[in-house]
């Protein structure tokens, strides 16, 4: 078992949370242009599993992406005809 | 008292004689006692993410206040009669203001307004928008908003999703 951890440990790059890395970058829903790279083409939010976001920030930037739809400064889902 | 922050949409098709009206209200209902304006600040018009009332672009407004629920309420009730506005949105930003310290970051922030203005119009612009972390700015409507470019074909939700979040 132990053996095995350490296998796919090999394979896979740690991700680390950008906001705690960066400090200055601040979670805003009023600024969209930042929760754009947490969000699919489809304006779906990414997975902490896949952005690497810590869970405190994961939180933060949920709840901002969601105000952010609600003022229609992000799409709830965007059409793909765009890309 | 409590900080609020309430992002708003007027009709783009308005113009600015016929928006100054509505301002002038809104701003009258915060000229109360126990309540204080902080902040009007004009984004401009800025492309929405999907349509509101059939419009796709809108005239952002943010109010930055300090009240209690009952301006809120009354504040809402006035968006929500008043067909220029199309969509509004309060957030609580603080449980408890100190209103002095509230004051110092007025006169800050208008001192600094006024030092940057005789100083290039871009710095100044530059400096506002890292201090107040918007993305577009009453100087700088057009350049800075291009902000959501996939217009997406979303309708039924604006009708839902109105009110204090």
């Amino acid at each position: 078992m132990a053996q095995f951890k350490r296998k796919r440990r090999l394979f896979r790059r740690r991700k680390i949370c950008r906001f705690c890395a960066d400090s200055s970058l601040a979670i805003d829903y009023k600024d969209p242009r930042t929760l754009r790279f947490f969000t699919t083409e489809r304006g779906k939010i990414i997975p902490r599993r896949v952005s690497g976001n810590c869970a405190k920030h994961q939180r933060q930037l949920t709840t901002a992406i969601k105000r952010a739809r609600t003022i229609a400064l992000m799409p709830y889902a965007a059409t793909l005809s765009h890309y | 008292m409590r900080r609020y922050e309430t992002v708003f949409i007027v009709n783009p098709e308005l113009s600015e004689e016929q928006r100054q009206p509505l301002f002038d209200k809104l701003n009258g209902l915060i000229s109360g006692d126990g309540c204080m304006l902080v902040k009007f600040d004009e984004w401009g018009p800025k492309k929405l993410a999907y349509e509101i009332k059939r419009h796709a672009r809108g005239y952002y407004v943010l109010m930055d206040f300090c009240g209690d629920g009952s301006l809120v309420r009354e504040i809402e009730r006035n968006m929500r009669l008043d067909d220029r506005v199309l969509k509004y949105m309060t957030v609580l930003q603080d449980t408890a203001v100190d209103i002095e310290a509230v004051k110092d970051e007025i006169e800050a922030a208008k001192e600094q307004e006024s030092k940057s203005e005789p100083a290039e119009q871009a710095i100044g612009e530059s400096t506002e928008k890292e201090e107040s972390g918007l993305t577009g700015t009453v100087g700088a409507p057009a350049s800075e908003t291009k902000a959501p470019e996939n217009t997406p074909e979303t309708r039924e939700q604006e009708e839902q999703e109105h009110g204090t979040i």
